[in-house]
């Protein structure tokens, strides 16, 4: 091997010597290789192959000119033909017209092993994965690799990441590191250079990595996310998506599996976007909510006032949605819009619904829960909040159904937690409206007569108490 | 029913051993009820929180609120049916009923805080400020029992009533307690306390006895009954005290 290797040394040096002689001794090409231009570097030569796709027999004559093969006569490579010979072949595709075409490479270039990249290209290929030289290196327009500069870090490693290469886990996993130079453009980091994130890489560094699975990969690759985003770093490791991933369920998601890698978007623009994350490994909820009001208005009427799926959960401090404290805070996160004038209104939604729930039973007693469990660490139970009564993914508007149903309906969510209910039940709650004569005459009146008769008696009782101590004194 | 047996003295017997009891009983319900009821009413306050916080919680001060209650209800039934019964088989004097002579009082009594009577009205056992506390809290009471009920148990009661009972029921409760609570916060505190006529404190409700200077000055026709003696001697004899007091002061 080590002669082969110290021969094949010196013949390319030799070569190296005849292409710069040539050169410089001449700008015209040998006498074949002009015969071959003479067809070949005009457009219009089609070869087809047998699946009806086809390559162009097109040859960029000054491309060739300053390539590193510019002193090899065509029949060197194209073996079978010459200034005589012109075969006619056939191929069943263009892959494999390029395959064929690219072993020739392999007749001068002996010692392709001893380079990692292509000790691990050809390792591919005795698994059956053809890799063509032609596909990293071109044909006619070869130049030499360690001769070529690179304006930017990411041109130096998109010569090789342009193509594709992929790695291997210990669990056989194998990940694409083909990266699509148009994704880097359009991703919100498009400024970054490849080391920003892929720290201990560079021009010159490209360490070998072992990792156990793609996923081990994926989890510590979004460990570089923290070195710019420290903050939603932080408030991650208060997500349940942490502490899931902590407790050992390896599919709780990571930055990456959010935001993407090399293609990091700007979720703020597109909303939809967002639900359509979430999807990915809730699609069942996705199914609900896409059919509830906010769902709809959403897909439907590109609405930008109803809420995704971060407006109540955090994007990156997700809360457990079923525990306690998260629930305590629902009515505060329904008020975040349905108290706020400026987006409800429009809708014609009123702005008491949460005011009316606080001041009932079930609010001020929530109220209390909240507090007794906040500074008495006292464990309470379970209240109705917003979601108890309208559902929280499936909310549906009460608009367009028969009332008949919709009390029907509220009648089952009341039996939720007042067992023995009746149909007269759910009207105790005045459904989120102020009493008036019209709503609930009843409870007007009665409070309306107290308006009245409590200041009344109070003015009264205290006349008569400053009347008898006036008198007392007058009799003094 | 002249009564020789409760004049002892310069003192005269004005309440049983039954009354006082009843009195503490309500007094100390009242006093749980108010502090466990209006610290809900006024949940939002920050002292209300604290005493609730103190109770042990929202669930507990409830719990409280609704088991005195039931006390409450119970000193109440007590209360009505003793009443009945003494009033319809042992002849007692319904003396809290309200006659046409408790308005004429009332405007009498206004009249002269502004002058123009010379003297105040001439009252029985239970003047018109007494009864009108008096019926004021039993009926306000009753209320409170009733309303109460229904807010404790809604499910039970909207088997048989509209639902819109249940929040009318807690406007009700909620008002009739702020209603009660002044009645006795201002009215009756200031007629059994700070009034000139009985500072610093009445304390015939909790002795059973009271003077007889101040049966002659606020209920004469109770004693005039009691002594068996025609209301104007009893007068003038108010009268005479009424002077020997100007004299010495």
């Amino acid at each position: 091997m080590m002669t082969i290797t110290a021969g094949g040394k010196i013949i390319f040096i030799l070569m190296a010597f005849l292409v710069t002689f040539a050169c410089f001794a001449s700008d015209a090409f040998s006498g074949e290789v002009q015969e071959c231009l003479r067809c070949h570097a005009k457009h219009g030569i089609i070869k087809k192959f047998e699946n009806n796709e086809s390559i162009e027999a097109y040859v960029d004559a000054k491309k060739f000119m300053v390539s590193v093969h510019n002193s090899l006569a065509c029949s060197d490579c194209h073996t079978d033909f010459s200034t005589e010979k012109h075969p006619s072949r056939r191929y069943r595709s263009k892959k494999q017209y390029i395959i064929k075409s690219s072993l020739v490479c392999r007749r001068c270039h002996l010692n392709l092993k001893a380079t990692p990249i292509h000790a691990k290209v050809l390792s591919e290929e005795e698994e059956g994965k053809p890799h063509p030289c032609t596909n990293c290196h071109g044909s006619h327009s070869i130049v030499h690799v360690g001769k070529r500069t690179f304006k930017t870090e990411e041109q130096h490693c998109l010569k090789c990441h342009a193509y594709e290469l992929s790695m291997e886990f210990n669990n056989g996993e194998t990940l694409s590191l083909k990266i699509d130079a148009s994704l880097l453009k359009a991703s919100v980091h498009r400024k970054l250079s490849c080391s920003d994130c892929h720290f201990g890489f560079s021009s010159t560094r490209h360490p070998q990595r072992n990792f156990k699975s793609l996923r081990d990969f994926s989890i510590a690759n979004s460990e570089t996310c923290r070195r710019c985003h420290f903050d939603k770093y932080t408030k991650t490791m208060e997500s349940i998506h942490y502490i899931k991933l902590s407790q050992g369920n390896l599919k709780a998601p990571v930055c990456t599996d959010c935001h993407g890698s090399h293609l990091t978007l700007d979720f703020g623009k597109e909303r939809t976007l967002i639900a359509h994350r979430c999807q990915r490994c809730h699609p069942r909820i996705f199914d609900i909510y896409a059919k509830s009001v906010h769902g709809k208005a959403l897909f439907d009427m590109h609405n930008r006032d109803v809420p995704v799926c971060v407006d109540c959960h955090k994007a990156h401090d997700i809360a457990d949605a079923l525990a306690l404290d998260y629930r305590e805070k629902i009515p505060e996160i329904c008020s975040n819009c349905h108290a706020n004038e400026a987006i409800v209104s429009k809708y014609g939604l009123s702005t008491n619904v949460v005011k009316t729930y606080l001041s009932d039973f079930h609010g001020v007693t929530l109220i209390f829960y909240k507090k007794q469990r906040e500074e008495f660490n006292k464990p309470a139970r379970q209240i109705a909040v917003c979601t108890d009564c309208h559902g929280s993914h499936n909310i549906i508007s009460t608009r367009n159904t028969d009332p008949a149903v919709v009390k029907a309906n509220l009648l089952k969510r009341c039996q939720q937690c007042h067992k023995d209910a009746t149909k007269n039940f759910p009207a105790a709650w005045l459904s989120h409206y102020e009493p008036t004569l019209k709503k609930a005459p009843l409870v007007f009146i009665v409070n309306s007569i107290y308006q009245i008769f409590i200041p009344g008696l109070l003015i009264g009782l205290i006349l008569q108490i400053i009347l008898h101590i006036w008198r007392y004194a007058v009799n003094r | 029913m002249a009564n020789i047996d409760r004049i002892k003295g310069n003192k005269i017997r004005r309440f049983s051993i039954f009354r006082i009891i009843e009195h503490w009983a309500v007094m100390l319900t009242f006093g749980v009820l108010v502090v466990t009821g209006l610290s809900q009413k006024f949940y939002s306050l920050d002292v209300s929180q604290w005493l609730i916080f103190k109770m042990g919680g929202i669930d507990y001060a409830r719990l409280v609120h609704r088991f005195t209650g039931i006390v409450f209800l119970l000193i109440t039934s007590i209360h009505i049916i003793i009443g009945i019964i003494g009033v319809a088989f042992k002849k007692w004097h319904p003396s809290m009923i309200i006659s046409k002579k408790d308005f004429t009082d009332a405007i009498h009594n206004i009249k002269y805080y502004l002058g123009i009577e010379s003297r105040p009205a001439i009252c029985d056992r239970y003047n018109y400020k007494q009864k009108f506390e008096y019926w004021g809290i039993l009926i306000g009471g009753l209320l409170m029992i009733v309303t109460g009920i229904i807010l404790w148990f809604p499910t039970f009661i909207t088997r048989f009533l509209p639902g819109e009972i249940i929040p009318a029921a807690k406007v009700m409760h909620t008002n009739q307690a702020l209603v009660i609570f002044l009645i006795i916060a201002v009215w009756h505190i200031y007629n059994s306390i700070f009034s000139p006529d009985v500072s610093p404190l009445d304390t015939s409700i909790f002795t059973g006895y009271i003077s007889k200077e101040r049966m002659l000055t606020e209920h004469p026709i109770e004693l005039a009954r009691l002594e068996g003696k025609p209301l104007e001697e009893i007068i003038t004899e108010h009268q005479d005290i009424h002077y020997e007091n100007l004299e010495t002061s």
